[in-house]
C-alpha cells in the first residue's frame, strides 16, 4: 500500500464552496402529490453554520432530502446550485472554470456526495452485515473515484474512459483495486483518529452499520461519517434529537470540528435551542409553510425559544 | 398418477451399469426393481399455491436428457489416511456388508420417480467410512460433469464417537457435451452414536443443467448432522436436505444459501423429523433472486409424539433484486408433542430504498451499494458456516454473480 498523501488531498484543506437554493418548489413524487416547498431561497457557504428551524411539517426535512436527492420528492420549480472554487478539493485537484457551478438536481445522490454534499439522516438506516469500517472505506474511495470521473469524463482523456469501465469492478471484499484508493491500514488510522475525537468506542468500527445502535449512537455515527468524508456542505437533519447531554456535547464538538478544521458549511435542522448553545450558528432561518419566513442572527433562535413560531407567522402576514 | 416411462431405458442398460461395477445380485435386484417402479410412481411433491405448481418436473424431457451408459466426469475423492474414502466400485468390492446394511435405508429408492431413476442408473459414487473414535477433517469430493446425464450416489457412515467434515462440489467441465444436461444425486448419511458429520455441498453446475438431489441423514443417540447447502448453478434445481433425529439428544443444523439469476429456478426442501427425546434442529436459509429467477422453499419441522423436550428453529429469508423475479417460502411446523420449543419464520422482500439512498448519499454508487447490501444479507448464513474453505468459496461465487 503506497498511501501517498495525494489520495487524501482534501484532508485539512479549507473548503470554499457555496450551496444556493433558488426559489425551490417541490411536491411529493406521486399522482396529485402534496406541495411541500413553495419557493425556498437559502445560501450556505463553507465555514458557516446555519440553523434551520420551524414547526413540524414546515418543509425542513424535505429541503434536506431534496438536497441529498431523495426520490420521494419532485422538484417542480427552482434550482439547487453548488458553486465550487479552485482549490476546493485540495491544491493539486484542478477544477476547470466551466465546472465550478453545478445544478445538483441533475445529479445522482452519489454524484452529489462526490462534489461534497453530505446529509446526516434524521433516521439513519440500519444495514445488517456491512461493517462500519468496510462501508466507510468503500464510501470514501467511491467518493474520490466518482469525483475524478465527474471532472474527467468530458476531457476525452483515454485513461479516463478506461477507469470508468473498471468502476464497478471493485468489490468491497477485495483489497485496494488501484493506486488511488485509501488502503485498509491507512483507513484504520483515519477512522481511529476520528472516533477518538468524537469519544466513540473503538468497538463500533467492527459493528454492522447502525444495526442495533441506540438513537444517540446513530447520531454520533452520522457525525463520524461526515468527519471522514469531509464534505463541503453538510446538512444535519435533527442531529440533536434523542441525545443525552453528554452525547449532545460530543456531537456538538464534532460539528464544530467539521467547520473549524475542514471549513465545512453546516445547515443544521433543529427544533431546539439546546444544541445551538454548543454549536453557535452564524445565521438562523425560520421556515413556515414551505418558505423561509425570516432570517437573522443567533438572537433569532433565542427569541423562538422564548416566544414560539406564532409571532413570526404574524409578522410575515403583517408584511404581506 | 403415473409418470412418463422411458421408451429408451432398458433392463439391459441397468444390468450393464451394475455389471461394470461388479455389483452383487441384491444390488442389481434393487436397481431393477427401481427401474420397474418408474412405471407406477410419481414425481416428488412440489410446492403448490392456488392455481400454480411452482416446479413442473413433468415438463422435463427425460427421454433426451437421460443417457445412462455414456456418462463422463472428472472426480476427486480424497481424505485423510484414517478415513476410507472409496469410489463406488471399490466400496462394492471391499465393504459389501456395509453397503447391504445401509444402502437405501434412509432414502427409499422407490420414494419417487427421481429417486428410483437415480437408483436404477447411478454409475458413480463415493463411500465414506469413518471408524470408531476417528476425527477427520478435509474429506473432499469434487465432481466435474462432462456428459448428458450423470447419476451419483454417496454414502457416509460414521461409527461411534467419530467425526468427519466433508466438502462436496459439483460443476460442469469445460469440455462437457453441449446443450441441456441432467445431474442426479442421492446422499445418505448414517451418523452413529455420539458421532458428528458436517456435510457441505456447493452446486455450481452450468446453467443449461437440471439437477435433482436428495440428501438425508439418520442421527443416532447424541449424534450431530450439519448440512450446508449452496446452490448457484443450473437452470432448475430440485433439492431436498433433511435429517431424521432418531436418537435421543441428537442434533442437526441445516444451513442453505442460493443466488439465482436469469431464468434459474430453485425448488428447495429442508426437513427435519424429531423422533426422539431432547433433540435440537436449527434450519437457516437465505437466498437471492435476480432477473426472472424463481425460488420456492419449503421447510418442515416435524415433531413426533415421542419427541419430548424438542428444540426446533427455522428461518428463511429471500431477497428479490428485480421486479420480475419471484419467490415463495413456506415454513411448516408440525407438533405432536407439546414439550417443544419451536419457532419458524420466512420473509420475502426487496432492497429497501431508504437503505439504498442512505448508502448512495455517502458516495457509494447504486450498483456497489446493492452489492454490499446483498453480501450483507448473506452474512447471517455465512456466520453459521464453520468451514472456512466452504464459506470462502461461496463468498467468491456470490461476488462473481454480483459482478455479473
Amino acid at each position: 500500500m503506497t498511501g501517498t498523501p495525494h489520495t487524501l488531498h482534501d484532508r485539512g484543506n479549507r473548503k470554499m464552496a457555496r450551496l444556493q437554493l433558488n426559489n425551490l418548489h417541490a411536491e411529493v413524487a406521486e399522482e396529485g402529490g402534496e406541495q411541500i416547498l413553495r419557493g425556498v431561497d437559502l445560501e450556505v457557504e463553507s465555514g458557516e453554520i446555519h440553523a434551520l428551524m420551524g414547526p413540524n411539517g414546515s418543509g425542513k426535512s424535505t429541503t434536506a432530502k431534496i438536497i441529498a436527492g431523495h426520490p420521494a420528492y419532485e422538484v417542480t420549480e427552482g434550482e439547487v446550485l453548488l458553486h465550487l472554487e479552485e482549490g476546493d478539493f485540495g491544491e493539486d485537484f484542478d477544477i476547470p472554470e466551466d465546472k465550478r457551478t453545478w445544478d445538483i438536481l441533475d445529479l445522482e445522490p452519489n454524484e452529489r456526495a462526490a462534489l461534497g454534499i453530505f446529509l446526516a439522516f434524521q433516521y439513519p438506516a440500519e444495514i445488517e452485515g456491512v461493517t462500519m469500517t468496510n462501508f466507510l472505506r468503500t464510501a470514501l474511495n467511491a467518493k474520490l473515484e466518482e469525483r475524478d470521473e465527474l471532472f474527467e469524463d468530458e476531457e476525452g482523456e483515454d485513461d479516463a474512459a478506461e477507469e470508468e469501465d473498471e468502476g464497478f469492478e471493485t468489490s468491497p471484499m477485495e483489497g485496494p483495486a488501484d493506486d488511488g484508493e485509501v488502503g485498509v491500514a491507512e483507513f484504520q488510522e483515519i477512522l481511529q483518529e476520528k472516533m477518538e475525537q468524537l469519544d466513540m468506542d473503538a468497538k463500533f468500527a467492527q459493528r454492522y452499520l447502525n444495526a442495533g445502535f441506540s438513537g444517540g449512537e446513530k447520531k454520533q455515527n452520522e457525525v463520524l461519517q461526515a468527519a471522514i468524508l469531509e464534505p463541503s456542505i453538510a446538512v444535519l437533519d435533527e442531529i440533536d434529537s434523542g441525545l443525552d447531554i453528554d452525547r449532545l456535547q460530543d456531537v456538538a464538538n464534532g460539528i464544530n470540528a467539521l467547520r473549524d478544521v475542514q471549513g465545512t458549511g453546516v445547515l443544521q435542522i433543529t427544533h431546539y435551542q439546546r444544541i445551538l448553545d454548543y454549536v453557535e450558528p452564524d445565521h438562523v432561518h425560520v421556515m413556515l409553510d414551505g418558505e423561509i419566513a425570516k432570517s437573522g442572527g443567533p438572537e433569532l433562535a433565542e427569541q423562538l425559544e422564548d416566544k414560539g413560531y406564532d409571532w413570526v407567522r404574524e409578522e410575515v402576514y403583517e408584511t404581506a | 398418477m403415473s409418470t412418463q416411462v422411458h421408451a429408451n431405458l432398458t433392463e439391459e442398460q441397468v444390468r450393464e451399469i451394475s455389471g461394470n461395477l461388479d455389483e452383487p445380485d441384491w444390488l442389481l435386484e434393487t436397481r431393477l426393481e427401481a427401474l420397474e417402479a418408474l412405471e407406477t410412481i410419481d414425481m416428488p411433491d412440489v410446492i403448490r399455491t392456488p392455481g400454480r405448481d411452482w416446479t413442473n418436473l413433468h415438463e422435463l424431457d427425460f427421454e433426451t436428457l437421460v443417457d445412462p451408459l455414456n456418462w463422463a466426469e472428472e472426480k476427486d475423492q480424497v481424505g485423510p489416511d484414517d478415513v476410507e474414502v472409496l469410489p463406488w466400485g471399490e466400496a462394492v468390492a471391499e465393504h459389501e456388508e456395509l453397503l447391504k446394511e445401509h444402502f437405501g435405508s434412509i432414502v427409499d429408492p422407490q420414494e419417487n420417480y427421481l429417486t428410483a431413476l437415480s437408483t436404477a442408473l447411478f454409475s458413480t459414487g463415493t463411500v465414506i467410512y469413518v471408524p470408531e473414535g476417528v476425527d477427520a477433517e478435509d474429506v473432499t469430493i469434487r465432481t466435474e460433469m462432462n456428459s448428458r446425464s450423470l447419476f451419483n450416489y454417496t454414502l457416509v457412515v460414521t461409527e461411534e464417537s467419530s467425526s468427519v467434515t466433508i466438502l462436496e462440489r459439483q460443476s460442469t467441465g469445460s469440455d462437457a457435451v453441449d446443450g441441456e444436461k441432467y445431474y442426479s444425486a442421492i446422499v445418505e448419511v448414517i451418523a452413529g452414536e455420539n458421532s458428528s458429520v458436517q456435510y457441505g455441498s456447493l452446486q455450481n453446475l452450468s446453467e443449461d443443467s437440471y439437477s435433482f438431489s436428495c440428501k438425508r441423514g439418520d442421527a443416532d443417540t447424541y449424534a450431530t448432522i450439519d448440512w450446508i447447502e449452496g446452490n448457484i448453478g443450473t437452470q432448475l434445481t430440485k433439492s431436498e436436505v433433511s435429517t431424521e433425529l432418531n436418537g435421543d439428544g441428537s442434533e442437526t443444523q441445516i444451513v442453505g444459501a442460493f443466488f439465482g439469476h436469469d431464468e434459474q429456478h430453485f425448488d428447495l426442501d429442508v426437513k427435519v423429523w424429531h423422533r426422539a427425546e431432547h433433540t435440537t434442529a436449527d434450519l437457516v436459509t437465505r437466498g437471492v433472486t435476480d432477473d426472472t429467477a424463481r425460488s420456492v422453499y419449503e421447510g418442515v419441522q416435524d415433531v413426533g409424539r415421542d419427541a419430548w423436550d424438542t428444540s426446533s428453529y427455522q428461518r428463511e429469508n429471500t431477497l428479490m433484486l428485480s421486479d420480475e423475479s419471484e419467490a415463495d417460502a413456506s415454513p411448516k411446523l408440525i407438533i405432536n408433542n407439546h414439550d417443544t420449543e419451536a419457532s419458524h419464520s420466512a420473509t420475502v422482500g426487496q432492497i429497501d430504498q431508504e437503505d439504498l439512498l442512505y448508502m448512495t448519499s455517502r458516495g457509494v454508487s447504486p450498483r456497489l451499494a446493492r452489492n454490499m447490501l446483498v453480501e450483507g444479507f448473506f452474512v447471517p448464513v455465512m456466520e453459521e458456516i464453520a468451514v472456512d474453505e466452504f464459506r470462502e468459496d461461496l463468498e467468491e461465487l456470490i461476488q462473481q454473480r454480483l459482478r455479473g
